[in-house]
């Protein structure tokens, strides 16, 4: 029996069994359910594009839908690279290269029984891209469009070939792929004809019908959707015709519930609740392990910086204070904090990673060649330099925000930087992340300390030191650009062979490196506790995680 | 006086018949209530504590120590044990007294003023000055405190100053409800129409004749408030509003060791302790006066 | 009398309409972008400011006020922008979890707070009525969502006896009367409870004492009225106000919910705030706080009128 049998005495304890006994259906026997209890406060959108961030991705995308291409989450001591998905094959046109043809997987049916093709495809595109097509969402524009910020339009070559155009030869596009989703365009249709007439309004209509689709989904991912309770639970069940027959789930059921509070998820977890959580409370973990419970970590494509200012005036803009901050802060020290969740970083990506590029500076902990520096731009135990750094009390990918920025600072301390936290709301915190050091939300800021999913180009590297991503266009908050680096941009971008493109990323992040427009604090480790009862768990260095190729006991 | 909403338990009953040894035996009461005595005593203490915490403290209340995180009570050096940074549990308790009461009292004292100045004026004027200033109070009055307090935090931000505003907003309706509300009845009492009918002016009314009999009933529901104050600025710590770390204030010290429970369910547990004993003893100081005061002829 | 009833219901009109004012002006005053659950920090100035205008947050705000308030007076209170299901249905379907758990706490506060509040009334100024006191008194002076954290750690994690979170085995949407569901209402339930009850033990104490103390009760006892009749009248006289003051409890913990609705993951309005804060959902926000700032303000004017019904004397000027 899957549901939650508490150890229970005395007779209080024996009625309760006796009910529960009772009550519960003996024919379930044998189902294996898998629980899972999420940080968010609410169960992602459904519909095919997952909001609150990779968690939505984790759990509300991949498992109930597919992409044209896909993360491959299959080993543990690898990075984590892109496979193809839905699509089999794609390639660049020769001559234009802002068209792309990707051919698609034959066979591939949606939960609803209908054709997964070309046109579903297009027609996914367009809920995103064309303000004129009657399954427009504007709801999903905002986390779609944005990581695909190239894609124009989707054109049908033939029931098995798609055509995509971009506004410029833009070579990360396939990457960028994996974050549109594709919902059954039928099943969407009749949900909009069971809209009442009485709504007239096409847009309200397309609205209603996407609330109405996201309450009963159809993807075409190993899981689909059996029960939708807002706020409180999403359950799933085995897709048994999956097209990948290495994905079909061994396990029948998945629940999963939304448990923002951290010490809630350990206390789901230990009285049997739950049987797996996410972000367990880094010191209720030597009782979770105790109790025989597994810890799964594993290196992630996340990067927990402080990114810096260079504006006029700014106390960064001496490339000799920079190396010296990167070079003071005590890693291993922080990790010990963090009872050892985390990984030291070298850069945004790890030594051995396709984009690694063996950058000229090695970031370590060396507090003489820091103060060397120091004292080379000027400064000294009695003339400090003061900086002023916005943080986050909370958020997503934050990791323990207060404790981190308050032991950076004192390692700091020792290389004679004054630091002063101005720690704010996290939602507010990112909206001046996107607003930019000259705003006056900034609030007389040097830096602010926002972590980031490093998994493609343009999220890990491209939008923080491009010209052309100054606020408000995207993330460089810091103002932070030069010719070289937009060139090396170029390159990677117009790099359409694989390995040739990825060589020029390598040289970019190299350069980044070198010239620091960031200190690099920490890499988040995804840390997850479950059950031992859960088998085949594979924690890929990535922040998704298959749900498919688990076992239960 | 049957005001329902306000916790009029709390408000001791009018006296005007004020002879000359009243505050002697109030006073006389109090003493011989020796359960309100030792919380008196308590809260000396901490105000003690409060104004010399930062001398008397043995260790700096900022220092961090990653290798000594979460220490247990009776670990070398730290009596009490370390927080999730390595911070002597001890000091910053000790030297939190200080930020912890202020966040309780403060904004009570705050509201004591400005509910006082609203509801006498509202209950003496009467008439439409009094229907405008209480409907507005009205209005912040149907929000349920806890929501106010909240949604007046999220709308200004974290930090000290604000949360003192958005707790003072919380308390100053409840406060100008007993003030208008015993000030009415001061109102029509005969001894303030015949200061009316010698042509003294309201000003003086007010002062000589109201205030004296309102402001104590209205100071002890005050009291009754501290304690609220003070769990209040603790929860919304627990929401990431009101104090910022690091500095020490027992509601934000609960709410960052509560991942520690696990860890160290003891010293975790410390922080609530304190707001534990001030509460009580506020309470029960409140309980003493209003006991002391409720004389029966 | 009619007359005072019908001024009390005006005058409850344009604190409705105040308050509806004062939720708008708090939920917009607060720092940060009203579509920042849909759309990330990298989205580009074009597509915030297309999405504003789909929204409607480009209007000047009178008039995001103006359509508000006349589109809830027919009762749509909008849509939600991060998930975008209707807010009405959203805040009814907490507002039913909340007013369970609150119910049952108001329920379990009142009976130990009249216990405890008559004891200790009846036996004044004596030890019992000490110790009554300080029993009453240990629920408000604790925070009580960390008080709650402390018993699912004791009671869950440690003992296993009951479930950590949740509202029920299938969501609260299957809710059954039954042992298997209820256990997951019983650790929130006394939780709460704790300051109702603290509230509702001085309360009733004041009033015992008040009563007793009367000069009449001297003359009934000396009638030979049985101490069951003393009781009797005690209760008949103080029932109307500690009533009164369980019914504002109610409203307050109906309203005061979001903490420990967040330890518990208990889909009631508290967790529904919790969340709309966090993603700053504008809608959600103003439509949850306005429900239940009407709930309070309606419960005020039932609780007076009822008061003045029984006890005209209590009239306000």
């Amino acid at each position: 029996m899957n549901s939650v049998v508490p150890k229970m005495r005395g007779l209080c304890g024996a009625i309760a069994a006796a009910v529960l006994a009772l009550s519960s259906t003996g024919a379930l026997a044998q189902e294996k359910t898998l629980r899972i209890a999420m940080t968010a406060a609410d169960i992602p959108r459904t519909l095919g594009q997952p909001d609150q961030g990779f968690e939505g991705n984790r759990f509300t995308g991949i498992p109930m839908y597919d992409s044209l291409t896909q993360w491959d989450l299959s080993k543990a001591d690898a990075a984590s690279v892109l496979i193809p998905g839905l699509a089999t094959s794609w390639a660049v046109d020769a001559k234009d290269k802002t068209k792309w043809v990707f051919k698609l997987r034959p066979g591939v049916k949606f939960h609803d029984g209908s054709e997964l093709n070309a046109d579903a495809v297009v027609w996914n595109a367009r809920k995103v891209l064309d303000k004129d097509a009657p399954q427009f969402d504007a709801s999903q524009v905002g986390v779609t469009a944005s990581r695909m910020p190239t894609l124009r339009s989707a054109k049908k070559i033939d029931n098995l070939t798609v055509e995509l155009t971009t506004s410029e030869p833009d070579s990360f596009l396939p990457i960028n792929l994996t974050n549109l989703f594709m919902a059954s365009p039928t099943h969407w249709e009749a949900k909009l004809k069971a809209v009442p007439a009485s709504v007239t309004d096409p847009a309200e209509r397309a609205k209603q019908a996407w609330t109405a689709f996201a309450a009963d989904a159809s993807g075409s991912g190993p899981f689909k959707m059996t029960k939708f309770v807002p706020r409180e639970r999403l359950e799933l069940a085995a897709n048994k015709t999956y097209w990948d027959a290495k994905r079909v789930p061994k396990i029948d059921k998945v629940v999963m519930i939304p448990m923002p509070e951290a010490n809630s998820r350990t206390a789901a977890l230990l009285s049997g609740q739950v049987d797996w959580i996410e972000a367990p409370a880094p010191d209720a973990v030597p009782q979770i392990t105790q109790r025989g419970f597994k810890l799964y970590t594993n290196a992630q494509p996340h990067v927990w910086p402080w990114q810096l200012s260079f504006a006029p005036g700014s106390p960064w803009l001496d490339i000799k204070v920079r190396h010296a901050a990167n070079l003071c802060v005590d890693r291993e020290g922080l990790k010990t904090m963090l009872g050892g969740m985390m990984a030291v970083p070298k850069g945004t990506v790890p030594p051995g990673h396709p984009w690694w590029g063996n950058p000229k500076f090695d970031i370590k902990y060396d507090v003489k060649a820091a103060q060397a520096l120091m004292t080379q731009a000027g400064y000294s135990a009695a003339k400090p330099m003061k900086v002023k750094v916005q943080v986050s009390a909370s958020g997503s990918g934050q990791m323990q925000p207060l404790p981190m920025n308050e032991f950076v600072q004192q390692s700091l301390k020792q290389c004679y930087i004054d630091v002063q936290l101005d720690v704010i709301e996290w939602n507010t915190l990112f909206t001046n992340w996107r607003k930019g050091v000259k705003d006056p939300s900034a609030n007389g800021s040097d830096a602010i300390n926002v972590s980031f999913a490093a998994m493609d180009p343009f999220f890990a590297m491209v939008r923080f030191v491009s010209t052309k991503t100054f606020p408000p266009v995207s993330n460089n908050w810091g103002y932070y650009g030069t010719p070289e680096l937009d060139g090396l941009i170029a390159d990677a971008r117009t790099s359409f062979d694989d390995k040739s493109r990825d060589v020029a990323l390598a040289k970019l992040h190299a350069r980044i490196v070198e010239e620091s427009p960031f200190i690099w604090i920490a890499h988040d480790v995804g840390p997850r506790a479950m059950s031992a009862k859960v088998k085949n768990v594979v924690q890929p260095r990535s922040w998704f995680i298959d749900i498919a190729t688990m076992t239960m006991d | 006086m049957q005001h329902a909403g306000v916790d009029l338990a709390k408000v001791p009953a009018l006296r005007f018949e004020r002879s000359a040894g009243y505050w002697e035996t109030v006073l006389r009461r109090f003493g011989r209530d020796r359960l309100a005595l030792f919380a008196a005593l308590v809260i000396l203490a901490l105000l003690g504590l409060a104004l010399f915490g930062g001398w008397l403290a043995p260790a700096d209340p900022y220092a961090t120590s990653m290798l000594k995180r979460l220490k247990p009570i009776g670990f070398a050096g730290h009596p009490l044990g370390t927080d999730e940074l390595g911070r002597d549990m001890l000091t910053r308790l000790m030297v939190g007294t200080r930020l912890s009461l202020f966040m309780g009292i403060t904004p009570v004292v705050l509201a004591f003023v400005a509910g006082s100045v609203l509801g006498v004026v509202a209950g003496y004027a009467g008439g439409p000055l009094n229907t405008v200033i209480m409907r507005t109070v009205d209005v912040f009055y149907a929000f349920p405190s806890v929501l106010l307090a909240i949604a007046l935090s999220g709308a200004l931000g974290a930090g000290i100053t604000n949360s003192l505003i958005s707790l003072t907003i919380v308390f100053i309706p409840p406060i100008a409800r007993v003030a208008e509300s015993v000030t009415t009845q001061v109102r029509n009492r005969d001894f303030v129409e015949a200061a009316r009918a010698s042509g003294a002016n309201a000003f003086t009314i007010v002062r000589v004749h109201v205030l004296g009999n309102v402001l104590s009933p209205i100071f002890v529901y005050a009291t009754s408030l501290i304690a609220v104050s003070m769990i209040l600025a603790s929860g919304l710590s627990f929401l990431g509003l009101g104090v910022r770390p690091p500095e020490p204030e027992w509601g934000l010290m609960l709410n960052t060791l509560r991942t520690a429970i696990y860890a160290q369910p003891w010293v975790a547990a410390l922080p609530g302790a304190m707001i534990f004993i001030t509460s009580i003893a506020f309470n029960l100081l409140s309980d003493g006066l209003r006991s002391a005061m409720d004389i029966k002829s | 009398m009619l007359t005072y009833l019908l001024r009390r219901v005006l005058y409850a009109l344009p604190i409705m309409l105040g308050v509806a004012l004062v939720c708008f002006a708090l939920v917009h005053i607060a720092p940060g972008d009203p579509l920042v659950s849909i759309l990330p920090p990298d989205a580009s100035a074009d597509l915030q400011a297309q999405l504003r205008e789909l929204y409607g947050f480009n209007k000047p705000l009178p008039v995001q006020f103006a359509g508000w308030v006349w589109r809830a007076l027919h009762g749509d209170l909008g849509t939600s922008i991060a998930s975008g299901r209707a807010v009405g249905t959203e805040v009814l379907r907490a507002v039913g979890n909340t007013l369970m758990l609150a119910a049952v706490a108001t329920l379990i506060g009142f009976f130990f707070g009249s216990l405890f509040g008559f004891v200790a009334g009846y036996f004044r100024n004596s030890w019992v009525d000490r110790t009554a006191s300080l029993l009453s008194v240990l629920g408000v002076s604790v925070p009580h969502y960390w008080l709650g954290m402390v018993l699912v750690i004791v009671f869950s994690s440690q003992l296993m006896w009951l479930p950590a979170s949740g509202a029920g085995p299938g969501g609260s949407g299957e809710w059954v009367w039954d042992l298997e569901h209820v256990q997951f209402l019983i650790l929130p339930a006394i939780t709460m409870s704790v300051i109702p009850m603290g509230i509702i033990a001085r309360t009733v104490r004041a009033l015992v004492a008040d009563i007793l103390g009367q000069e009449f009760i001297v003359g009934l006892r000396a009638k030979g009225l049985t101490h069951l009749g003393v009781f009797a009248h005690v209760v008949k006289n103080a029932a109307p106000t500690a009533l009164a003051v369980m019914g504002l409890q109610l409203g307050y913990l109906l309203g005061g919910s979001i903490l420990i609705e967040t330890v518990f993951s208990w889909p009631g309005t508290g967790f529904l705030l919790n969340s709309a804060i966090f993603q700053r959902d504008l809608p959600l926000l103003q439509g949850t706080i306005l429900v239940l700032a009407m709930f309070f303000v309606v419960l005020n004017l039932v609780v007076d009128v009822v008061q003045t019904l029984l006890d005209p004397r209590i009239a306000r000027a």
